[in-house]
């Protein structure tokens, strides 16, 4: 019988485990790409597609499920480090049993979290805005627009924590907690991440939520809300786009920058707050930076407008283009191995940064022009019911499964230490 | 030995972390420069291209119909049920594009054009009977619907409508409620104009080509197939002008402008109207203004050569289905500078947005709420406005 004292579940798996690729290069990254088209194709045509079977895409609601996965699938794995799974049940189940039961395990999570948590605990017993069932009782608001209005705010919480919940193992290196066993290092985590996260939504999204309600929860709020000068609108989408930079520049920092240039100071506590407080300094140039990039573009935003002109949607088009950049980024480090490695760490991350920019680009280019025909959208950039995160973040769901559950499956495989000598 | 190493060691890491430092410090000045009153510099001064579209002496806009549905609940069940606000409009199975017994978010244009087709568009009781029967929510469609009755400064008239509402049965009742068949009849309209593919504004088109067919017509570029070859087959018989995005004017004082944006329910391109009034401004017309009245009236600003912001009438897309956003407070908040001197709006601005622009103490003309318009907060069925100097 295992000692449970010595159980390390999945910790140090990701970066201990060996994936040795099926057939030289190109081959696994072609073969895993197509596997992912396929796979999110089927998935998106079942779930989401206004064409489909489910037609989540309301478009909130697909929207909420597809920002919750991404968090349920952190917490698995950057916070509870696979825990209830054990190393042997890691190390030697099939990859396609390991993608089928964690993923059951992330829909079962799902659910308990959006029906129990927000719209059965928060919707019945604080915010009535976050169960369509007590917004029904509103005067006036239909049951789609309850559903949509409780969804929106399900993922505007959602939105925060998907910053938060890998920022803590990711800058705050899980510390001060770090050597707790689990499943108590996952809970204190959580519990201290969307304890921050709460405090961020009340401040920051609250009094968007608080608007839709004229005129009872209007003055429940701050309302209009103290950012409304500077950001040129009353929208909560001025804080949407910020905390979405801070969730993709987390990711950066993981995945292609191998957490440099932080890693390099050496006081453990000075890392890891300049770490915290340097992610979201680079996601406010980015924040900045992409907004004026918008201007530039198409011109200064004008208040009161509706899409391309709104500066609502030209907040909210900040962190779309920022999620475009971590796709190529995320593939970069799943299935290219971090390519380049060979120069020193400052070359190789302003390479892969170049690399992560341009392939943003790209897959920006290609969304725009192919997802009325693939995704069953409508042309244009700013249509005021179409999210581009939701078709981005269901794929880097699938590559997220693909790479953490699956070992990168089918064009990788895992061996021992022993067969790679 | 070792002091030479650790002093290499430590110019290493100086240069490592200058560079680092610089680099971040590089990030973050461009990140505060982005948003800083400096950018501004960088962009390009805002010029009116002042496109003389001349002027007329005044305009009389009758309401026909505002009321596109007429039970929020039921629309946006269907709209739901459907799939949500992305599914092709033409899948519901609302009339007239039902097939037998049409389930909900399971037609198609194909499917409900060749039920009715052979009763286009002499014998609209026959099709509007089949889909009392067989559509979802039959009961639920009206339409959008107005008479625009401008007068030239040389004393002639010109009558232009604007949308052709979407029940075949309401948007006829409502066209013999303002004597709108007679005038179509008499070849008294000039033209017929479609804001958008959206089916409470084109879908009543039969009901227009019913008593004149052969009308001139001015559809937005922008029309997917099923509403190009539904034009066909309402049984138009004059022109068709499909309006390229931009600027349009048509006849002295009067111009349209359409905009290349995505809609709600898979449509694409909407078309609003301008009127320069002599001596007292520019007045804008819409069907839903998707793009948004500020929009328009910028768009306005940047193209045409017009005294002032004068009058606004028309559908302004805020709250069409009584539901908020703060990006409307945006909107509310914002209206007051472009100097509008008399509002005209109904459809889908909403009750609630009428309500707050009257808080806001914007000159809004009330309206009777009459012909099962809900409210008097703004203009309803079968109500006037002029705008004249």
């Amino acid at each position: 019988m295992e000692d449970k004292s010595t159980e390390r579940f999945g910790e140090g798996y990701l970066e201990e485990r060996k994936l040795v690729p099926r057939w030289p290069a190109p081959w696994p990254q072609i073969v895993n790409t197509l596997f992912l088209l396929v796979v999110f194709y089927i998935t998106w045509w079942i779930f989401q597609d206004p064409r489909g079977l489910m037609r989540m895409y309301t478009p909130y609601v697909g929207y909420m499920y597809t920002r919750w996965i991404l968090i349920v699938l952190i917490w698995q794995v950057y916070l509870f480090y696979y825990w209830p799974f054990k190393r042997s049940q890691l190390d030697n189940w099939h990859p396609l049993v390991k993608a089928t039961v964690m993923t059951f395990i992330t829909w079962v999570v799902l659910m308990v979290l959006i029906k129990g948590v927000f719209e059965g605990l928060l919707g019945n017993l604080s915010m009535a805005y976050f169960n369509p069932a007590q917004l029904i009782k509103l005067p006036g608001v239909t049951e789609f627009f309850a559903i949509e209005y409780a969804a929106l705010a399900c993922l505007m919480f959602a939105a925060i924590a998907s910053w938060l919940s890998p920022s803590w193992p990711v800058a705050m290196e899980m510390a001060p907690w770090q050597d707790l066993k689990q499943p108590v290092l996952g809970i204190t985590v959580l519990i201290c991440t969307m304890f921050i996260a709460t405090i961020v939504y009340l401040c920051t999204m609250h009094s968007h939520m608080g608007i839709l309600y004229y005129p009872w929860q209007y003055f429940s709020s701050i309302a209009p809300p103290y950012w409304e000068k500077f950001a040129n609108t009353v929208s909560g989408n001025f804080h949407v786009a910020w905390i979405m930079c801070c969730t993709i520049v987390v990711w950066l920092t993981e995945s292609i920058w191998e957490r440099y240039p932080f890693r390099i100071i050496k006081h453990d506590w000075t890392r890891r707050i300049v770490s915290f407080f340097g992610i979201i300094a680079i996601a406010w140039a980015f924040f900045f930076g992409l907004y004026f990039a918008q201007e530039l573009w198409w011109g200064p935003a004008i208040r009161g407008t509706r899409r391309l002109f709104a500066p609502d949607w030209r907040w909210l088009h900040v962190g779309e283009m920022m999620v475009f950049f971590l796709l190529p980024a995320l593939f970069l480090t799943f299935y290219c191995r971090n390519w380049p490695t060979k120069y020193s760490m400052p070359v190789n991350w302003l390479i892969r940064t170049l690399i992560a920019i341009i392939g943003g680009i790209a897959v920006y280019w290609i969304y725009y022009n192919i997802s009325p025909l693939t995704l069953g959208t409508q042309k244009g950039y700013s249509h005021p019911q179409q999210f581009p995160m939701i078709p981005t973040i269901w794929l880097i769901n699938l590559m997220l499964i693909n790479h953490w559950f699956m070992d990168n499956w089918p064009g990788w495989k895992k061996v021992k230490e022993s067969e790679t000598t | 030995m070792a002091t030479e190493e650790k002093q290499g060691m430590n110019r290493r890491d100086f240069v490592k972390g200058l560079a680092a430092g610089g680099a971040a410090g590089f990030i973050g000045a461009m990140g505060i420069y982005s948003y800083s009153p400096w950018r501004k510099r960088h962009f390009p001064k805002v010029v009116s291209k002042n496109i003389d579209i001349g002027e007329c002496k005044s305009i009389k806009i009758t309401n026909i119909s505002e009321t596109s549905w007429f039970n929020n609940a039921d629309l946006m069940g269907d709209i739901k049920g459907a799939g949500g606000l992305l599914v092709n409009q033409y899948e519901y199975n609302w009339p007239p594009f039902t097939e037998k017994n049409g389930k909900l978010g399971k037609g198609s244009y194909e499917k409900g054009i060749k039920e009715i087709k052979q009763w286009l568009p002499n014998n609209l009781e026959k099709a509007h009977e089949f889909q009392m029967e067989n559509a979802v929510h039959p009961e639920n469609a009206g339409g959008y619907s107005c008479l625009i009755d401008v007068e030239l400064l040389d004393g002639s008239r010109k009558k232009i409508l604007l949308d052709s509402g979407w029940s075949y049965g309401w948007t006829d009742k409502c066209f013999k409620r303002e004597g709108i068949d007679k005038m179509l009849a008499n070849k008294e309209i000039d033209r017929l104009i479609i804001s958008h593919e959206h089916f409470d504004h084109f879908w009543g088109l039969p009901v227009t080509m019913k008593y004149d067919p052969e009308i001139p017509l001015y559809v937005p570029d922008g029309f997917y197939p099923e509403g190009r070859q539904y034009i066909k087959d309402s049984g138009h018989r004059g022109k068709v002008t499909y309006v390229k995005p931009g600027l349009h004017p048509i006849f002295p004082g009067f111009a349209t402008y359409v905009f290349p944006i995505p809609i709600i329910c898979r449509v694409y391109g909407e078309q609003s109207l301008y009127f320069n009034i002599k001596d007292k401004g520019l007045v804008s017309v819409t069907g839903c203004c998707h793009q948004s009245i500020i929009q328009f009236a910028e768009t306005a600003r940047r193209n045409i050569k017009y005294e002032k912001n004068y009058g606004v009438y028309g559908g302004l897309h805020i709250s069409p289905f009584e539901d908020w956003d703060p990006k409307y407070d945006d909107l509310v908040i914002s209206l007051g500078k472009y100097g509008f001197e008399k509002i005209g709006c109904n459809h889908c601005t909403g009750i609630v947005t009428a309500k707050k622009f009257i808080e806001a103490g914007y000159p809004i003309v009330k309206g009777t709420a009459r012909f099962r318009s809900k409210d008097t907060a703004y203009l309803g069925n079968g109500d006037t406005i002029e705008f004249k100097a």
